[in-house]
């Protein structure tokens, strides 16, 4: 039993992660009905960026907020630069957009930065709270406070500010928002700096998890994906959900389905995006149809 | 609605036209003499260079057959896969398998190897014709991520990360050739074979409903396209071609492992496609060139260069010219024919 | 630059549509300030154009001025903030929403935070109804209550031209009436300038100074309320009855 529990600790852990790359996805998605294939690498670049300050000498939780301007600012340049001209233009050309963007981000972090591994820094002290069996480490409670936080944050922008009211106009009917005065281009370029701002905390969580290295979010994304899925590609409540849900399937069924294993568990993302795609496309808490006619 | 059908029948109207006599030569047109030229320099080209191009050409072919299931899918139907490394891989692997188990002679991997993905893709197509737009992505991402552990699970079959090594198929010695050159001929015949395939493909009933799939998928079936019924066959057609690519690499490297087929694989082969030409002839060979010898010319400059070469050509390509290459090269042929016709 | 009474809202030689069908013809009108003015014409005419030409939201060619104003070539939502309210085709509800955020949202391009919450209040008088749904999704209003949600956004906007698109459309005459009494009042006590796109001709009229009827992009008739009443080819066409 106390192994079962410490499987869903863990599970919980990833999925935290997971959440938090979900998250990035769905803003974007709610904002503009794009699936931003490179959201992934966007949040291993900003991961270098932290690096290369706590490489200088910066104390992290003066990196850290640095970073994040850096990534807001740059996710809006991206919208401006990259996805703009390409606005309104069929699916097929925003999501081959978007995986070019992938193989320039990712090999630009290897130009940049080499493609050798490297360390990050866990901001999170080591060690681990037990009780009756179960430990769990500080830097999973860390990791889900931080994801806590970005909801919260998230949430008290959406339902407490004016901008945050212009947004969520924008991403119900960008054409009525115009009407009423609301700089939709400004808004939709908001939206990819906030999403790129929540990768970048997603990154620099996975960072010291799993070495920092150009290819290190590829294998998260796939699971932010499956989270997004699950969860409702317009939801962020939906993303977090999902993420920890996903987190947690993947654990367990890497723990005790023998055919399974750890090695497999990659397949975990795969059947839950199509068992949800088949059966309930609009995923657990989202309202959209998967198909934006 | 009637807008849109209206614009649709337009656009049929030149496919339902008068048809030349010489119909299985069709595939040759339009601007037939060019593809001849092209085939007689494919020809002449291995007697020309030394064996090292000659395997780089070799694999241009191979990549180019794989371009050609990926363009039926992408630039004709309208479909996007992030996955299409995984078909390629398990006709690779299918063909490896054939050969390192029962030594079976290798001209059978190729139907065999076919047939599998043939088979897979139409058992894929089902749900993924269901599935709108970058949702397939996802899902076809989603599996070309999953094949590789799996592989390395079945360690029995596939050699598990060691991979497994065959012999190349030798040259029959009436030929006079050198190994690199009987390779390079196969290659050459398979990716001929699948031209003339996938032209007379895009002729037949299919063709004409991808296009219409592709151009207003509503009001395609609204005029009676069987959406799901098309969609899926596009798909396994497409499979099927990723499938005998990958065949003909394992009889021209000798060697399969997993990690020669990770998600990078269909991430090139889909900038390959979209840098070649999307919905155009010419674009899988002009895409083979370019993920054959971009990244071998770039990766002088830093190992980063051959990604960042091309994210950058494919967002261009989107914005510019989203034919490709071969959109691009077509304005040349054709002003140059002008030219000529002045004459 | 002229600013006199008749010459508040002008819009000369107007050509305007969608990609390469131009749907407007060279279109000259004027609304004076204070009025309301009905544009009326048959399916297709370019009415609804008009009104999105006005807004911005099609691209067009010649000239539209508010006040001495350029309008022409600006985005929506320029237009917006030089205080043209469209309330377009469809209504234009956040449906998911609530109530006081699509009213809030017409003010959003305001700085004046205690005059904000003052015509909330006047919105609320003039549709008390609203008042009792404030926090209900706009999606789950019916159709009358939904019009009132977007005129009472457009005025939050404290407009100086309104722009209605249809606003009988798909609602019970009955609603549509209480309505059209509502915007001539809105007309009367805050004088902010009206142009009402109707196919209810009738209606229309019935509250307008001015009319200008558009036929296949092009004005064909413009008058005051009672002259277009009066025509009797317009009485045919569009009243569906013989003076």
């Amino acid at each position: 039993m106390a192994d079962f529990i410490q499987q869903i600790v863990v599970g919980l852990g990833s999925g935290a992660i997971y959440a938090s790359l979900a998250l990035a996805l769905v803003l974007i998605y709610r904002f503009t009905g794009i699936v931003n294939f490179a959201q992934g690498e966007l949040a291993m670049f900003s991961a270098y960026i932290a690096w290369t300050f706590l490489d200088a000498g910066v104390p992290f939780w003066i990196a850290l907020p640095i970073t994040l301007a850096i990534s807001f600012v740059g996710g809006m340049l991206i919208e401006r630069i990259v996805i703009r001209p390409v606005e309104g233009a069929p699916e097929l050309t925003i999501v081959i957009v978007t995986v070019g963007l992938f193989i320039f981000v990712n090999a630009a972090a290897g130009w940049i930065w080499s493609f050798l591994i490297k360390d990050f820094p866990n901001p999170f002290p080591d060690g681990a709270l037990r009780a009756g069996g179960v430990s769990v480490g500080y830097s999973t409670l860390g990791v889900l406070a931080v994801v806590g936080v970005v909801m919260g944050l998230l949430y008290l922008l959406f339902r407490h500010t004016k901008i945050g009211l212009g947004m969520r106009a924008v991403a119900t009917n960008p054409e009525s928002a115009r009407l009423v005065g609301i700089r939709v281009g400004w808004v939709l370029a908001l939206g990819w700096g906030l999403a790129a701002t929540v990768g970048a905390v997603s990154g620099i969580m996975v960072a010291p998890l799993l070495f920092l290295e150009p290819n290190m979010m590829g294998g998260v994304l796939i699971y932010a994906f499956a989270a997004a899925t699950l969860g409702g590609m317009d939801s962020p409540v939906g993303a977090v959900v999902g993420g920890l849900i996903v987190g947690v399937a993947e654990t367990l069924a890497g723990a005790y389905v023998d055919v399974i294993g750890s090695d497999l568990k990659v397949g975990v993302p795969l059947a839950i995006i199509l068992v949800v795609l088949l059966l309930r496309p609009q995923g657990l808490f989202g309202k959209a149809a998967v198909e934006r006619a | 609605m009637s807008e849109a059908i209206e614009t649709r029948e337009k656009s049929t109207a030149p496919a339902s036209g008068p048809r030349p006599a010489r119909s299985w030569l069709r595939f040759l047109e339009p601007r037939g003499h060019w593809v001849w030229i092209a085939l007689a320099i494919a020809l002449i080209l291995p007697f020309q260079l030394v064996p090292f191009r000659v395997f780089q050409l070799t694999m241009v072919l191979v990549y180019a057959v794989a371009l050609l299931g990926l363009n039926l899918l992408v630039g004709h139907g309208g479909q996007i896969s992030l996955g299409h490394g995984a078909f390629f891989a398990v006709g690779a692997y299918t063909a490896a398998i054939m050969m390192d188990r029962w030594d079976t002679p290798y001209p059978w991997t190729l139907p065999v190897a076919a047939a599998v993905t043939f088979v897979l893709g139409l058992a894929l197509g089902v749900p993924a014709a269901r599935l709108h737009g970058l949702y397939l992505a996802l899902v076809t991402l989603a599996i070309a991520i999953f094949l590789v552990p799996l592989l390395k699970r079945f360690e029995d079959v596939t050699g598990g990360s060691m991979g497994l090594t065959l012999s190349k198929p030798q040259p029959p010695s009436w030929t006079g050739l050198a190994e690199d050159q009987w390779l390079y001929f196969l290659a050459l015949a398979v990716a001929v074979a699948a031209f003339a395939l996938v032209a007379g493909l895009l002729r037949s009933r299919v063709g004409r409903a991808l296009h219409a799939l592709r151009d207003n998928e509503i009001a395609a079936e609204v005029m009676g396209v069987r959406l799901a019924f098309y969609k899926t066959l596009a798909f396994a057609w497409s499979a099927l071609l990723a499938g005998a690519a990958g065949c003909v690499y394992t009889w021209v490297i000798g060697f399969v492992s997993p990690d020669s087929f990770t998600v990078n694989l269909s991430i090139t082969l889909l900038a390959g496609i979209v840098v070649g030409g999307l919905g155009s002839q010419a674009g899988p060979v002009l895409g083979g060139l370019f993920v054959m010898f971009v990244p071998s010319f770039a990766q002088d400059i830093n190992q980063g260069a051959p990604g960042v070469i091309f994210g950058l050509l494919i967002i261009v390509v989107m914005y510019v010219a989203p034919t490709g290459l071969a959109g691009l090269a077509g304005r040349a042929v054709r002003s140059f024919d002008r030219t000529l016709r002045k004459e | 630059m002229k600013d006199t009474a008749g010459e508040f809202l002008v819009v000369e030689d107007l050509h305007a549509g969608y990609g390469d069908a131009t749907v407007l013809h060279g279109v000259n009108l004027t609304v004076a300030r204070g009025e309301v003015c009905a544009i009326l014409g048959p399916n297709g005419a370019g009415k609804t154009t008009l009104l999105r030409a006005l807004s911005g939201m099609v691209k067009g060619r010649g000239a539209i001025r508010l006040d001495g104003a350029d309008l022409l070539g600006r985005s929506p939502d320029a237009v917006a903030r030089l205080g043209v309210a469209h309330v377009p085709e469809g209504r234009g509800t956040f449906m998911p929403l609530t109530v006081e955020e699509n009213l809030r949202l017409g003010a959003f391009t305001r700085r004046d935070r205690a005059a904000i919450e003052e015509d909330l209040e006047r919105v609320y008088g003039y549709f008390p109804v609203l008042k009792q749904r404030l926090k209900q999704p706009a999606g789950s209003l019916s159709g009358g209550e939904q019009q009132m949600v977007a005129l009472g956004r457009a005025l939050m906007l404290r407009p100086r031209v309104l722009l209605l698109d249809e606003p009988s459309l798909g609602l019970a005459p009955l609603v549509t009436r209480e309505l059209f009494g509502i915007v001539q009042a809105i007309n009367e006590q805050e004088r902010t300038t009206v142009v009402v796109v109707e196919q209810n001709a009738h209606l229309a009229l019935g509250i307008a100074q001015c009319a200008h009827v558009l036929e296949t992009g092009r004005i064909v008739l413009s008058g005051t309320a009672d002259e277009i009443q009066a025509d009797e080819q317009v009485a045919q066409s569009y009243l569906g009855y013989r003076v």
